[in-house]
């Protein structure tokens, strides 16, 4: 049996009595695509910040590759091969979108490592790739804040092929986005899909069936359920908790 | 933006090397002497830029690695100065040392006054010389460490900046004994360099210091270039994505705010030789402040421009101020300035040539950029 | 003992005087003013100029002053700080700025002094306001004689610190003050004037600057430079005490008021000032939100 990508085990954390993710257990093997779901507050967003060690959990490990990376600073655990997109975007406004990207090539992290000009053939052909895959290749000149909302989700998309990490988060990688923009997203995670392991979080339920195989359903900071599409939604635990009634689902 | 602009930018710079260096032939040592100082300034200019407009951290206390700088140069040369030699002893003692011995105290520089032993080491010149950059980059690194490493940033680091020398003043006040107090280290010595003094009305002494200001601006310009300087900016638009990517994002700017703790120092070694004191009015809050506005004039985020801002504004100082009348109108002015100039010029004079040019150049051929938007 | 007390919470209520305005306009609104001392030392000028012009007695020029630095404030807010929201370390520029040329305005009388004209009671040189006769005697308490202006000091202080309360958590005013800190949108979204709140906060925060000034005319001399180092301190004291809270930036101001009378008095008036500073940089470095912030999630 390989090890797993990515691994929790009783994973919890509380903001005074406020249990905000209570023993959350999940395996996410090599290579998966696994959607979490919730309603506002089940602690999805919690979750990613406990992995990424944004949150110092309370109880519980993370195992990213076997490695115990609980409560580790987020760049050592960034370094050991996770890579984040956050809710709202986050690129490097006061750079040429090229530059952000080539922020994003991380070979060596340290300061006296980068006291060096420019980028090797081949870094520079991976940006070039990038910044056609992600369709940002006509704005590679153009500052990032700059850029359309969508682009934005875009080019932090990028930027993640870019730092080329094992397991990659992503936090609602659609949200405020028109259909034409959500379709060309899902199909960059689904370029994504293989080579990294990903965990998203998406409320979109029409997305979520384009990209999802399985799904955990998260509610008050409990696992509720776990399983492929067509389980969750068949799941009258799940209905009850979180889709509630037909149309609020859609909503 | 940034290919867009390289030429120009090479173009600045050697104009304005070209143009610190030509001042001789046009002026005489007494203003040489004087814009010697500006060079100075103008290096501390580029210290403030370097942080502020790079790192995005507005040191609200780059006096302190001034005053540093400025006190360890000072002290060597106090020692080697007329009146601290001709005491009858064979070790130099300052004379406000003699003046503020206890009456029995040994007239030494080990013991006439508490602490007077530190002064012992900056007997030897190049002590002075390694401590006017040594020290702003030990208390720069011990700073950077705590402060960044807690995540502390903006305003806030500002506040513990400026605090710190507020703090740094009183206690170099306090420690009248070996510090001479208020008065500040005057009646210096030269530096000697391989047996020629440092006079600081000779020519020699203006080129001097142009061409370290020419060295360490080039240095610093190719340091914000490399993927260091890259990542450093990329930390200033967004420090929680830089540490998502692996980034140790308080190493980049503890190392940054060293280089310009040491460019601070290296100017306050460098106006000690020129202007013969130090005081602790370079600790005083309004100086710090007023490296800030000639950053800000210049352009916060180009080196040369807030490099030229510091020179530009104290020559127009100057020449305002040999109008008694002026003087204190002149203050208004530079408030005033420095008012429109955050309102209207945010990127100070070297955003506003950079704007300038590009139109220029948008005009004499259109953009590409501009045909790919409408092909889009 | 009891008299160091009472020096620290004298020294506290100066401190407090300064950081009430602060505390409204950097903790409520995000703006660093820089020119706060300048508007508590053209706070103490008004009382200079009842004095000598109108014949009024400090008491008068409490609401003189409120009024004259308040619209200042007011025009500052629509002139300069407007235009910079969101840009905080600019506004401390733009600020400082103004605080220079207020002083040069006192100092050159207005620029009269090109004219050759003179005002009584401006220029670069010192001025006095005399004290009203009541509040010059000594009151003897537990013993001890209390200058009775530096009690009125302490009260007046209470006085301003219950109004300042009163008006951000009891009023209409105070509660889209404190809408607008959480989110300015929300807060123009659901029909509040923003623009408007906001330099009425911003008058209202260099109004209690002004009084300051007026209760400092009459015990210290007044000159134009005397509102440089205010500032400083007033800042320390809201960062302190946590941005956005009133309480703290009372009790911050409480203790460090103490620390600096303790120690100056034990040790000397150098070392009183360094302790406060010292303390100052390690609040923020320990923690960063100050001593007394409500942290949530």
């Amino acid at each position: 049996m390989t090890t797993l990508a990515l691994e929790t085990e009783g994973l919890s954390v509380s903001f005074g009595r406020f249990r905000a993710v209570d023993g959350v257990s999940i395996q996410v093997a090599q290579g998966e695509l696994r959607v979490l779901l919730g309603a506002n507050g089940a602690g999805k967003t919690t979750l990613m910040d406990l992995i990424s060690g944004r949150t110092r959990s309370t109880a519980g490990r993370v195992l990213l590759e076997g490695r115990d990376v609980t409560n580790q600073r987020e760049y050592r655990i960034a370094r050991a091969g996770l890579g984040r997109k956050f809710q709202i975007p986050s690129v490097f406004g006061g750079l040429s979108v090229r530059q952000n990207l080539e922020v994003s090539l991380v070979r060596h992290p340290g300061v006296f490592a980068n006291l060096r000009f420019g980028l090797g053939t081949t870094d520079r052909q991976r940006v070039s790739e990038i910044l056609h895959l992600v369709g940002l290749a006509d704005l590679a000149t153009a500052d990032a804040a700059t850029l359309s909302h969508g682009q934005t989700q875009w080019l932090e998309l990028g930027m993640l092929m870019g730092q080329s990490p094992k397991v990659i988060l992503l936090d609602e990688p659609t949200a405020g986005m028109t259909q034409a923009e959500t379709a060309k997203t899902a199909e960059i995670i689904n370029g994504l899909r293989g080579r990294h392991t990903l965990l998203v979080v998406e409320h979109d339920m029409a997305f979520v069936r384009e990209i999802a195989e399985r799904i955990t359903v998260l509610h008050l900071g409990k696992v509720l359920a776990e399983g492929s599409v067509a389980e969750i939604e068949a799941n009258a635990a799940v209905k009850a908790a979180y889709l509630g009634t037909q149309e609020i689902s859609e909503c | 933006m940034a290919e867009l602009s390289r030429n120009y930018r090479v173009w600045a710079y050697l104009i304005f090397f070209a143009a610190i260096l030509a001042l001789p032939l046009v002026g005489d040592e007494f203003w040489l002497n004087r814009v010697a100082k500006y060079l100075c300034y103008g290096m501390l200019g580029a210290a403030i830029a370097l942080t502020w407009g790079y790192a995005g951290v507005l040191n609200l206390g780059q006096g302190l690695f001034f005053g540093l700088g400025a006190y360890s140069m000072a002290m060597s040369l106090k020692l080697s100065s007329h009146t601290s030699l001709q005491q009858g002893s064979d070790k130099p003692i300052p004379d406000f040392m003699l003046w503020n011995a206890q009456p029995g105290a040994a007239p030494d520089l080990c013991c006439i006054t508490p602490g007077s032993w530190l002064w012992l080491p900056f007997q030897s010149q190049w002590f002075g010389v390694a401590m006017a950059i040594v020290l702003p980059v030990v208390v720069a690194t011990i700073l950077g460490k705590i402060i960044f490493g807690q995540r502390i940033s903006g305003v806030f680091v500002s506040i513990i900046s400026l605090a710190l020398v507020l703090l740094a003043r009183l206690v170099l006040v306090d420690a009248q004994p070996i510090t001479n107090g208020f008065n500040g280290l005057t009646d210096l010595g030269f530096l000697q360099v391989f047996g020629a003094e440092i006079d600081p009305y000779a020519v020699s002494t203006y080129y001097i210091i142009a061409v370290i200001l020419i060295v360490v601006l080039v240095l610093v310009r190719l340091l914000v270039a490399t993927r260091s300087g890259l990542v450093l900016q990329a930390t200033r638009d967004s420090q929680t994505r830089a540490l998502y990517l692996g980034y140790d994002v308080p190493a980049y700017q503890t190392f940054f705010f060293t280089v310009s703790a040491a460019m601070s120092g290296l100017a306050g070694m460098l106006y000690v030789l020129v202007a013969e004191f130090a005081s602790p009015s370079f600790l005083d809050l309004a100086f710090s402040v007023s490296m800030v506005v000639w950053a800000a004039v210049g352009g916060r985020g180009s080196i040369l421009g807030a490099c030229v801002g510091a020179i530009l504004i104290n020559t127009i100082e100057a020449k305002v101020s040999e109008v008694e009348q002026l003087v204190e109108a002149w203050k208004a002015i530079i408030g005033l300035i420095f008012v429109l100039a955050v309102i209207f010029l945010p990127q100070g004079l070297a955003g506003f040539a950079h704007d300038v040019m590009r139109r220029i150049r948008e005009r004499r051929q259109p953009a590409p950029t501009l045909n790919r938007e409408l092909r889009q | 003992m009891f008299d160091i007390l009472f020096i620290g919470l004298s020294l506290s209520s100066i401190l407090l005087l300064v950081a009430l305005g602060l505390a409204v306009t950097y903790g409520a609104m995000g703006i660093i003013n820089m020119a706060h001392g300048e508007m508590v030392m053209l706070g103490a000028y008004v009382a200079v100029l009842a004095n000598i012009w109108l014949g009024a007695n400090l008491l008068l020029a409490i609401p003189l002053a409120f009024v004259v630095t308040g619209a200042l404030g007011y025009a500052m807010e629509r002139m300069v700080v407007r235009r910079l929201y969101g840009r905080l370390l600019d506004t401390l520029l733009a600020t400082w700025g103004i605080a220079i040329l207020l002083q040069q305005a006192i100092r050159l009388e207005f620029g009269l002094v090109f004219f050759g004209l003179h005002v009584e009671g401006l220029g670069a040189g010192l001025q006095n306001v005399p004290v009203p006769g009541f509040l010059q005697a000594t009151l003897t308490v537990f013993g001890q004689e209390l200058n009775t202006y530096r009690l009125f000091i302490v009260a007046v202080t209470v006085v301003l610190t219950v109004l300042t309360w009163h008006v951000l958590y009891r009023t209409a005013l105070g509660m889209k003050v404190r809408a607008i800190i959480r989110n300015p949108q929300m807060a123009a979204a659901c029909g509040i004037d923003v623009r408007q709140t906001n330099s009425i906060t911003f008058a209202l925060g260099s109004g209690l600057a002004g009084v300051a000034g007026v209760l400092m005319a009459g015990f210290r001399s007044v000159s134009p430079d005397m509102g440089a180092t205010m500032v400083v301190d007033g800042f320390m004291v809201v960062v302190t005490g946590g941005v956005g809270s009133l309480l703290g930036t009372v009790a911050a101001a409480g203790i460090l008021g103490e620390i600096n009378a303790l120690t100056a008095i034990t040790f000397n008036e150098i070392t009183g000032r360094a302790a406060v500073l010292l303390v100052v940089i390690l609040v923020i470095l320990l923690k960063p939100a100050g001593l007394f912030s409500f942290k949530g999630r």
